[in-house]
């Protein structure tokens, strides 16, 4: 299935490329993808920029079918791509254009500890993290919920794992859409989606889901460090998951029923997977509910999986979670689908703007930051490989103007799971991390080797991409000490 | 049990795909590609436990509909893999009764998932490069699974 991508490409400038509306018949927009020549090699190796020129097909769809650094071939949209849909002009939404994983996220912990406080502690706290979370294919949390309350979940999301004590109202403040978005409704949610989602309240999950604890090793923007209170050397922990079962099956149930909606609406896309009813349609509408029923699930998830961790140092550490400062910094989406307000031309517009793949990154000043982020942006928060890096940027005004307020999510796959279990020995990379001073700890041994830094792209270069392009900001970046892996 | 189960066969091959993993199915008749595109599902994703003795087995009966062959495959794969995460089971073999274009009516045999080492969560089987290919020599099935 692997053939190079064989289209033309326009360059626009350095860090922006464009598929023009000529490339294929039927697109409404150009795609325009935001890379270097470096990245845009690796890009062009799968079917990705197909893609993205298939996205441009979407009713509604304004601007362009973007892509960003970390794009690669995901299924109907690419992972890392952005398309915002005009809901006044019969704009779409499509289940494809947010994935399976509905709000799968992250979320960023700092700490007071530096890393001399703790490096003899560090193995202790992975194994604890790794015995106290539960992780792995349809793993199960001890976070037991009544049938009435996982309707609260959905409506309430993180905001009901507060109610139960699982974390304090600032942590809300810290999370994109203070942790429920407004709107769902679990009427719109199938009885079996409830049962696939059923106990997995505090639960990471596998594949690429992970939780970290992490040492700051690179100050960008001291400003913006001091008003967060991140300093060289600090210790931060990293949580990445989603809505598990119960999301994937709100997507296989809204794609299934939206195939029929693309001859019902007279809707032309290339891909299947694309499927897709206007955002002002009783089928647009009802997806929408349940979308956002999962991703107040996903929501309340991560704010589980924090307390966990709270508790985990708290063990170990001996001392209170407040006392060592275990703040939220911020938790983002990254597959989702929200109604936001943009101007496009000389209009303001109310954009559905699809996020697969992609975070939301808000610039300074933005009304929906809390107060204390205000003056920086909205952090974005980028997780690398195992080996490598992460970041924690911020939000500009440029992605407000150029990308509907979007960046990048992450690395980005460059090769398959296939390729990397065949080419990498999972004992070999446990020993190398090691001796590099990070500790992996996987429920399933196959997930090392899929998951080994080599079957990424390198984060340094995504992000340097997002950053030299302006729409989002380095702020620091950090290194892995200890890993977690579903 | 009145129906007749045939031991598992392997007859598929798992091809490139960036993110995600992407099946090659082959059968000689269409309820063949049913099943083994089925048991691919499954065997990728668990692996029987060896300690694990004679565990508790149930036989669900699945229907299914859709406006076309492409969509009943999906919906076939994608109903097994929700109701085997719903229910805590591996699905082991599978006899398809009846198969058109449109309709669906088989058996599923699920194991409990305990007795499993489930190696990876197939969240669901997508469109994207979806092909079913008939020819002389049988049918073929090529399909992308989000992982």
């Amino acid at each position: 299935m692997f053939e190079p991508w064989q289209g033309k490409l326009e360059k626009i400038d350095d860090y922006r490329w464009r598929i023009p509306k000529s490339y294929k018949p039927g697109m409404r927009v150009p795609g325009i993808i935001y890379a270097d020549e470096k990245l845009l090699k690796d890009i062009r190796q799968d079917k990705a920029l197909e893609q993205v020129a298939n996205v441009a097909f979407l009713p509604g769809i304004v601007n362009a079918s973007l892509a960003m650094p970390d794009i690669h071939w995901g299924y109907g949209f690419s992972i890392g791509g952005v398309a915002a849909t005009d809901v006044e002009e019969g704009g779409v939404i499509s289940p494809g254009g947010v994935g399976y994983d509905i709000n799968c996220g992250i979320r960023l912990m700092q700490t007071n500890f530096c890393y001399d406080d703790i490096k003899d502690k560090i193995e202790e706290l992975t194994w604890a993290l790794f015995n106290d979370i539960p992780a792995g294919v349809g793993s199960k949390g001890d976070i037991r919920v009544s049938p009435r309350e996982e309707k609260e979940i959905l409506v309430k999301g993180a905001g009901w794992a507060i109610g139960k004590g699982y974390g304090i109202e600032e942590d809300l403040e810290c999370t994109e859409e203070n942790g429920a978005i407004a709107g769902a409704d679990p009427d719109a949610v199938s009885d079996r989606a409830y049962e696939r989602g059923k106990a997995q309240a505090g639960t990471l999950g596998s594949g690429n889901h992970f939780l970290e604890i992490q040492v700051i090793e690179q100050l960008y923007d001291r400003d913006a460090c001091d008003t967060i209170g991140l300093d060289l050397g600090q210790i931060t922990v990293m949580i990445h998951s989603g809505s598990r079962g119960l999301g994937y099956q709100v997507c296989d149930e809204y794609v299934r029923s939206m195939i029929h909606c693309l001859d019902k609406y007279r809707i032309n896309v290339p891909d299947r997977q694309l499927a897709c009813a206007p955002v002002n349609s009783p089928e647009g509408r009802a997806y929408l509910a349940a979308m956002k029923c999962a991703a107040n699930y996903a929501w309340a998830n991560r704010q589980c999986l924090m307390h966990l961790v709270r508790k985990s140092f708290e063990r170990v550490l001996g001392e209170s979670w407040e006392k060592m400062g275990m703040k939220l910094i911020y938790d983002v989406a990254h597959n989702i689908a929200k109604l936001e307000k943009y101007r496009v031309g000389p209009k303001e517009k109310l954009l559905c703007v699809h996020r697969k793949g992609a975070t939301r990154a808000f610039g300074p000043g933005h009304p929906a930051l809390p107060e204390r982020y205000k003056k920086i942006g909205q952090p974005v928060i980028i997780p690398g490989d195992m080996g490598r890096n992460s970041y924690l940027l911020v939000g500009t005004q440029k992605a407000m103007d150029e990308t509907s307020g979007s960046t990048c999510h992450g690395a980005g796959r460059l090769k398959s799971r296939t390729q990397a279990a065949r080419s990498v020995n999972a004992n070999a990379l446990l020993k190398e991390l090691e001796s590099k001073g990070i500790i992996v700890k996987a429920s399933g041994r196959g997930t090392i080797a899929e998951e080994a830094p080599q079957a990424y792209k390198d984060v340094n270069d995504v992000v340097s991409v997002v950053h030299n392009a302006g729409i989002s900001k380095r702020v620091c970046r950090m290194r892995p000490l200890g890993v977690i892996k579903g | 049990m009145a129906h007749q189960f045939h031991p598992p066969v392997k007859n598929y091959e798992i091809i490139e795909h960036t993110a995600d993993i992407a099946l090659r199915i082959n059968s000689k008749d269409l309820p063949g590609l049913f099943r083994n595109a089925a048991l691919a599902l499954f065997e990728i994703s668990a692996k029987k436990n060896p300690s694990a003795r004679n565990p508790k087995k149930e036989t669900f009966s699945i229907k299914q509909k859709a406006d076309t062959l492409d969509e009943l495959f999906i919906n076939w794969l994608n109903e097994l893999l929700s109701l085997s995460a719903a229910k805590g089971l591996v699905f082991s073999d599978f006899k398809i009764n009846s198969i058109n274009e449109k309709e669906l009516e088989a058996f599923a045999v699920g194991e409990d998932a305990r007795g499993f080492r489930l190696d990876k969560e197939i969240k669901a089987a997508t469109y994207h490069g979806l092909k079913l290919t008939r020819s002389a020599g049988g049918w073929q099935a090529e399909v992308i699974l989000d992982v």
